[in-house]
């Protein structure tokens, strides 16, 4: 059983952090809410894509004339059919758009779109693909960042030296100096793996376009408005033309906010046969031919005093970018960027670099290149703890942020609960007592974002914009450009927009995802939302409450020294609480008082002056229980706590769901996921043979909550859903280092990786005289 | 301290006006126009950051950053004489 705890629980919130239900569940479980995957329009054909089987070739010829013939095909199309855009959503920054879907010169990866075929029945369409016959010249492929950055590699795109994509450096204060300060330096390599984002809903979107010229396409994506962007700029279409319609979404988890082959090519096949084309990833695909985590090598030099002061910290990071950018630029800073969290550090410098390989292409994933870098420091800290003979919490606590803290040129702490999270976890390890043998603990802490002040679209709109309309009945239309996109988003915007009205949660309907009726919004991306798209929420509804009010004093003749708010449906003068009278009937005077016009409240939000990254700075940390089998080397995660600041909480519900999702999704990157390549091609593109964490195998998942108070965030909120994906493996790491003494610098951790390291440690302890392995905590 | 230095390329100073900004700023900025003004100086750009990725240290900036202050001397003494 999960316990839940609050420390410093806040003041008199009515709908706030209180029991609300998923507003969106009633239609989830009784399987009314129609996903893309449910979409089916009149007249509509199936599209299916084939796929490069090639890592990397020319492409010569493509002939499709045999897959035309066959009965139920209504029309291919290849990259002759497009514009040859090259797409990407950095259009601010052309050079790293380099990807076309359906290229029409060579194919950079295994699985790669070249053709697409619509057909009455899917069946036909896949069948139809075994018809397209291509002619490839076959290529030299590089498949690793320090293999393709070598004189001799392969060059996958003209122009790109060596095959580096993209660089980023961070640094701050004088890192030799502060190196010569230190009087201890530990150097580690380390190897963080891929992952798959493995959303319950793989890629899927149904396009329709129409003889007027104007396009509606059902999708499965983060933002539509990104979406309505990048479809305009591929297809030379005015934004206003298309309409992205996204109303429920099977999971995103940052791979769903650039364009995939599903939207594309349905797309293109409409435009081309003016019928509505539906594509949807199978399991295979949405493997092979999307886009993962990124897997980096981590170079990390760290110089601390013998009391455990940090001195200076250098890392050098090469990324495995695959075929295409995608938003591998931002994760390589971000990686960057958080490899110092959450300590402060005199001396730092960053190096990364991002490298093109013939594998599938790298990109954003919950926790944005930070469960990487956690997973490299929180080890290397814990190992230099070790080396010093320091206690690993009271090193940490001793290097830690703190509020009004300022990273050196990047960022400004505003709000820190660090330091109580060091309290709850020291609490919850004594409450363990004395561990059974074949069980430890490790630690990781780390911190993350709330929302990016990244613009790299070029949006001339507000980051996040937000609607508030009040109907006669006091009922209220919430119309937000924010994502739901399963982590409880719409619940989060009424819930703000309830307690911001002085309504109750059941008055509120959400409009979200769709570009025809709500305004624009970046969308649910880098744990942006409630900071963002909740202060345009709050805005707006604060504008619409104003407008009642004001029609409140005209009527109430009260003394102006008085204030007036809404409570619970109740208008009721502040010093006076007990004399006032219903909202609905406020209602119902304003609109007679506005000529029969509705009420309408209108918010928006864009982050100035706060900094390179975000507007405010979640702070966790983490302890796990770990026990292993030491014949097998199978790890079974047996409790864990998180010590979690996320400002105010808002969705108490929605925040235990992303907190304990986060940490199946972490622990899943810490021991079990692999993603196993030869010669390009991913080796276990399945269910069966990719492993995730079951629901039988997830401990309970303990929560303290240290409640703070961001003053950038709606109600002192800040992030609470993706940070906690980054401290878990490392965690891992770190029990498996208690138990056994082993340094495990590759994640996954895979069970004969234990086995390796325990024959290892007992060779060294062979030679250096000892009997018995490890040291136990 | 002097003059702060701009970048020889676009003209741009970057944070400090240090060469050793310059510098991070040339590696940062990285296109044609930037990767050539280094090579033009008898240095590899690509080896450049090759070694900056490969060996710990600032080995790279530092000596580019040479280079820039060497080429800043030369433009004020051109302005001056």
């Amino acid at each position: 059983m999960n316990k839940y705890t609050v420390i410093n629980p806040p003041s008199d919130f009515k709908v706030i952090n209180t029991h609300v239900h998923n507003i969106d569940g009633v239609a989830k479980v009784t399987g009314r809410a129609t996903y893309t995957f449910d979409v089916k329009l009149p007249n509509m054909l199936y599209g299916k894509i084939l796929r490069s089987p090639h890592p990397h070739a020319k492409i010569l010829n493509i002939d499709y004339n045999k897959a035309l013939q066959l009965r139920g095909v209504i029309g291919v199309a290849t990259g002759k059919d497009t514009l040859g855009v090259k797409q990407g959503i950095w259009r601010r920054y052309q050079d790293l758009c380099d990807e076309q879907i359906l290229p029409v010169d060579k194919v950079r990866y295994i699985g790669e779109p070249v053709a697409a075929v619509a057909a009455i029945t899917e069946e036909i369409a896949e069948q139809a693909l075994n018809l397209i016959d291509i002619d490839y010249e076959v290529l030299p492929a590089v498949y690793e960042p320090m293999e393709a950055i070598k004189k001799d590699a392969p060059e996958i795109h003209e122009g790109f030296e060596r095959n580096i994509n993209v660089t980023r450096h961070i640094e701050w204060g004088d890192v030799e100096e502060a190196f010569e300060e230190a009087e201890y330096i530990r150097e580690d390599w380390f190897k963080c793996g891929g992952q798959a984002h493995m959303c319950m809903e793989t890629r899927a979107a149904v396009s329709d376009y129409t003889p007027d010229g104007k396009l509606t396409i059902y999708h499965s994506n983060q933002s539509p408005y990104y979406m309505q962007g990048l479809m305009a700029g591929v297809l030379g279409m005015r934004e206003g033309d298309i309409r992205i319609i996204s109303t429920y979404v099977g999971g995103g988890f940052g791979g769903k906010f650039e364009l995939d082959g599903a939207i594309f090519c349905s797309a293109v096949l409409s435009k081309k046969l003016f019928r509505p084309v539906k594509i949807v990833f199978t399991r295979e695909e949405d493997f092979i031919a999307t886009k993962r985590r990124t897997p980096m090598f981590y170079y990390v030099r760290t110089g601390v005093k013998k009391d455990g002061t940090f001195c200076a910290r250098e890392a050098k990071v090469f990324t495995n970018g695959g075929a295409y950018t995608g938003m591998g630029a931002t994760a390589l800073y971000l990686t960057g960027f958080f490899h110092s969290f959450p300590y402060r550090w005199p001396g730092y410098r960053y190096d990364g670099y991002r490298v093109y390989t013939n594998t599938l292409p790298s990109t954003s994933m919950r926790g944005f290149g930070a469960p990487q870098a956690m997973w490299c420091s929180e080890q290397q800290i814990e190992w230099i703890a070790a080396d010093l003979g320091l206690d690993p919490i009271d090193m940490r606590r001793k290097n830690s942020h703190y509020e009004g803290y300022e990273v050196p040129g990047q960022a400004t702490i505003a709000s820190c609960g660090i330091d109580q999270c060091y309290d709850e976890i020291k609490k919850w390890i004594a409450s363990k007592g004395k561990l059974p043998p074949n069980r430890s603990i490790g630690l990781s802490a780390c911190g993350f974002m709330s929302g990016g002040i990244f613009n790299w679209f070029d949006t001339p709109y507000s980051f996040s914009s937000a609607v508030v309309t009040i109907n006669q009945d006091g009922t209220v239309e919430l119309h937000v450009g924010a994502q739901e996109i399963g982590q409880g988003s719409n619940t989060t915007m009424a819930i703000i927009c309830a307690e911001t009205l002085g309504v109750k949660i059941e008055d509120i309907k959400v409009h979200s995802g769709d570009t025809d009726h709500c305004p624009p919004d970046l969308g649910a991306w880098g744990s942006r939302q409630t900071l963002m798209s909740g202060n345009a929420v709050k805005m707006a509804a604060e504008d619409a409450k104003k407008q009642l009010l004001e029609f409140a004093y005209a009527q109430s003749g009260l003394n102006i020294v008085y204030d007036l708010d809404i409570k619970d449906r109740w208008v009721h003068a502040i010093a006076r609480p007990e004399r006032g009278y219903d909202y609905g009937e406020l209602v119902k005077k304003a609109l007679r008082g506005k000529d029969g016009q509705r009420i309408v409240g209108r918010g928006y939000y864009t982050p100035h002056r706060k900094g390179m990254i975000s507007p405010a700075y979640s702070y966790m940390l983490q302890g796990v229980e770990v026990e292993v089998d030491e014949e097998t080397g199978k790890i079974k995660l047996v409790d864990t706590m998180t010590a979690h600041d996320c400002g105010q909480p808002i969705n108490h519900l929605g925040l235990i769901g992303q907190l304990e999702g986060a940490f199946s999704m972490a622990a899943g990157y810490g021991y079990l996921e692999y993603m196993p390549y030869e010669d390009g091609k991913l080796m276990n593109p399945n269910l069966v043979d990719y492993k995730m964490i079951r629901a039988t195998e997830m401990p309970p998942a303990n929560i303290a909550e240290i409640d703070t108070y961001e003053p950038e965030g709606p109600y002192g909120a800040k992030e609470a859903g993706e940070g906690l994906t980054n401290p878990t493996a490392a965690a891992i790491g770190n029990a498996l280092f208690h138990r056994f003494g082993i340094q495990l610098k590759e994640c996954p951790i895979r069970p004969e990786m234990i086995l390796n390291g325990l024959k290892e440690k007992a060779g060294q302890d062979k030679a250096a005289g000892k009997d018995k392995p490890g040291k136990k905590k | 301290m002097g003059d702060p230095i701009i970048c020889p390329v676009c003209g741009k100073k970057a944070k400090t006006g240090s060469a050793i900004d310059c510098a991070r700023h040339m590696f940062g900025t990285g296109d044609k126009p930037h990767r050539q003004w280094v090579d033009a100086q008898g240095l590899s750009f690509i080896d450049l950051l090759i070694e900056q990725a490969t060996t710990p240290g600032n080995k790279s900036y530092e000596l580019l950053a040479e280079y820039i202050e060497k080429d800043a001397q030369k433009k004020a003494a051109e302005k001056k004489g």
